[in-house]
């Protein structure tokens, strides 16, 4: 059963996280993400959950970390400057294989920039951003509806694979009040149990993911973001360790790559293609709906990161890819390196979304 | 009960003859095979928590095996046990 | 006795150096620990980085060893999420003072139930040796080769002020007085800080005249004033020397705490 809701993004971004069993909210105010946090604020107690507000970001996501080794599902919100702060606890969370959500509701940057305005400038940072090599899994909802079902997934994919997850809104998602079809429940995926007795970080499945050894359960476990080896114990002058360490958290998500690739893929014969993510989704559709062009295909990403390529293969026709962005081109050369056709960048910024005639002029330019 | 300092965790930095109010502890002298000297005990049946703890059922002083920073100090039971006379200078 | 069983004895000997006063702390910590009577699989330690920070990896419970400065935040996440475990934080003076300041007095200001014990060595010890906020005036490191000119934190003041509901200071050779210290505050609802002047015979003493561990730690002792002797001093208007330092229980109230075990 499902009930229909006129909500605005954040609410559903909200509402899903409660759908997933979210118990644990840490977070401090910044426009655009604060509805986030306000609506968690007022609901999760109600539901045996926990809410603070920290004293800034870096503390948020360090809450969360520290809730998320107790049991609890734990969320933080925020944009981009409280994202760039967080940043040393995200690579932490992802050395420690600690499950944990973060919204990032995107504005305009760098620095305070654009605080009520739209950008999707932070493609790269949540790929890249903290230090060392790493793998996270980044999504990116172009609808309300979407919204609360990519945090829904947000949640099962962290407790899947171990690892921080980001529902990369920006603000006019956020922003955005629209339909939304609410279902009574969600499919929730736990994390994977651990064998009492063993190692806590030994990893024998070929998924490359350890159970979860939850504090209070007895098992000891030494979390620290040092590398480790399979006990958690410091290692951080052993070459070879490191180097094991890293390749597994590296590849347990990216050898996943296929399993998570959420994607559409409409007119896949066509020879101009369109390849959208967030909220420059929407102007894609309209300019679909107007030209009903057989010869104008269009991939609509969901799992940013890791990119799925394979999606991009399935256009065998494709002669240019059109890629809008509210950034200078950060995903469009991601996709060059995978593609020999030519990748056109259509960057705006400012905080507008791409009207339907930019897009419809970028198509009708020659290459 | 019998004072035994672990010599695999030992650094040798004598905080114990400091602290020992009978200065049972002494800096050592010949090195170990860590390269550390490990302090000599002089007279440890001297020791309150080595003499009574029997008698009392509990932990006395102890304040070698608080202050040991590396852990090294422990008490080990004798077996058999012999009571010692011991002279106590104030 | 019996805290011996709270230690990771595989991980043994620790990675102190010589005369380093960490593990006087660590062990007047579980020796307070174990007299609570506490369940290991209730108890969880939590730290930050630096020389003190290490000290969770050799305690046989669960322990969370986190970002520099960040140990109350995440010390936070796990006793609001589960306020019936037991925490407890291990830090230092760089990583508390420092960089973690704002989340020292947040987490005072909330009054969250946990036991911080900081090690205050007033030099940051394992990046070799530069002064920090608790450096003394005057004293020498590598990033004041002149003297350190700024003054000192007083951390006991910052957390009395800041709403902790109990303070107190002890040296790393008052052992006993630590250790009781240390109970009190576990046994205190709401947040107890513990701030314990320790030695560093090698990144503080060697530039500052205590070459020897010997002479620091008879530094620390004759230099340590009992809270009741230093008011009566300023009772009876006689000065008090600004080398001393006040020992003792220095704050122990009852303000509301949050995070408290049902």
């Amino acid at each position: 059963m499902t009930r229909l809701e006129f909500w605005q993004g954040n609410t559903a971004c909200a509402e899903g996280a409660l759908a997933a069993g979210c118990n644990f909210f840490g977070g401090y105010p910044i426009t655009p993400s604060t509805e986030v946090a306000e609506h968690m604020a007022a609901k999760l107690p109600k539901k045996g959950g926990v809410f603070i507000q920290m004293e800034d970001e870096i503390a948020g996501i360090a809450s969360i970390i520290g809730a998320s080794w107790t049991g609890a599902r734990s969320m933080t919100a925020t944009s981009g400057p409280g994202f760039s702060l967080m940043m040393e606890n995200i690579g932490f969370a992802a050395m420690t294989e600690t499950p944990c959500v973060v919204v990032n509701v995107q504005r305009g940057g760098p620095s305070t920039g654009q605080p009520t305005m739209s950008a999707q400038g932070d493609m790269m940072q949540v790929r890249f951003g903290s230090h060392g090599d790493y793998a996270v899994i980044a999504l990116c909802p172009a609808t309300v509806q979407e919204m609360f079902e990519l945090t829904v997934k947000a949640f099962n994919l962290a407790d899947k694979y171990r690892t921080p997850v980001f529902v990369m809104a920006d603000e006019t998602i956020g922003h955005m009040r629209e339909k939304i079809l609410v279902p009574d429940s969600v499919e929730k995926t736990g994390r994977k149990p651990f064998i009492s007795g063993t190692p806590p970080f030994r990893v024998t499945d070929p998924d490359l993911i350890p159970g979860f050894p939850a504090f209070g359960t007895g098992q000891h476990v030494h979390v620290t973001g040092l590398t480790h080896d399979e006990r958690g114990y410091p290692a951080a002058t052993n070459p070879k360790l490191h180097m094991a360490l890293v390749q597994r958290l590296v590849d347990k998500i990216e050898n996943a790559r296929d399993d998570m690739a959420d994607y559409d893929v409409v007119n896949p014969d066509a020879e101009q293609v369109f390849i959208a993510y967030g909220a420059p989704v929407r102007t894609v559709m309209q300019v679909m709906h107007d030209k009903k062009d057989n010869n104008v295909g269009f991939l609509r990403i969901r799992t940013v990161w890791p990119f799925p390529e394979k999606a991009l293969a399935k256009f065998k026709n494709a002669k240019r890819f059109l890629v809008p962005e509210m950034n200078l081109g950060q995903i469009a050369r991601e996709i060059q390196r995978h593609v020999k056709v030519p990748v056109v960048s259509i960057a705006k910024l400012g905080g507008e979304l791409h009207t339907p005639a930019d897009l419809v002029t970028a198509l009708e330019e020659k290459a | 009960m019998k004072l035994s300092i672990d010599e695999n965790r030992c650094k040798g930095c004598n905080l114990c003859t400091k602290v020992c109010p009978y200065k049972i502890f002494r800096e050592g002298k010949k090195l170990n095979r860590k390269g550390v000297a490990i302090p000599e005990l002089d007279r440890p049946e001297r020791c309150t928590n080595c003499r009574l703890r029997n008698l009392y059922g509990r932990q006395l002083c102890g304040v070698c095996q608080l202050t040991c920073p590396d852990q090294a100090i422990h008490w080990v039971e004798e077996e058999p046990y012999e009571p010692h006379k011991v002279a106590i200078e104030y | 006795m019996s805290y011996d069983e709270w230690f990771r004895e595989d991980r043994l000997p620790h990675i102190y150096c010589a005369g380093c006063g960490n593990g006087t702390i660590i062990n007047c910590t579980l020796a307070a620990v174990d007299q609570m009577g506490w369940k290991k699989e209730d108890t969880v330690f939590v730290s930050g980085i630096g020389c003190s920070s290490r000290a969770p990896g050799y305690i046989l419970t669960d322990s969370l060893h986190t970002t520099h400065g960040r140990a109350l935040a995440f010390a936070t996440g796990v006793k609001m999420a589960k306020p019936a475990f037991n925490v407890v934080v291990f830090t230092g003076d760089g990583d508390m003072a420092a960089i973690g300041g704002n989340h020292f007095i947040h987490a005072c200001r909330r009054n969250i139930d946990m036991t911080v014990v900081c090690m205050n060595n007033q030099i940051y010890g394992m990046t070799g040796g530069q002064g920090s906020p608790t450096t003394p005036r005057g004293c020498l490191s590598s990033t004041t080769p002149f003297g350190c000119a700024e003054p000192p934190f007083d951390l006991c003041e910052l957390a009395t002020a800041a709403g902790a509901n109990y303070v107190a200071r002890w040296t790393s050779y008052h052992v006993k007085e630590l250790e009781k210290a240390v109970k009190v505050g576990l046994e205190t609802p709401g947040f107890s800080f513990i701030e314990v002047l320790v030695q560093c015979p090698t990144a503080f003493g060697r530039r500052n005249k205590f070459r020897q561990v010997m002479d620091h730690v008879e530094f620390l002792k004759s230099h340590s004033l009992l809270k009741a002797k230093r008011d009566r001093m300023l009772d009876n208007h006689e000065h008090v020397p600004e080398d001393m330092f006040v020992v003792g229980e220095l704050t122990k109230r009852n303000r509301p705490a949050i995070g408290v075990k049902p």
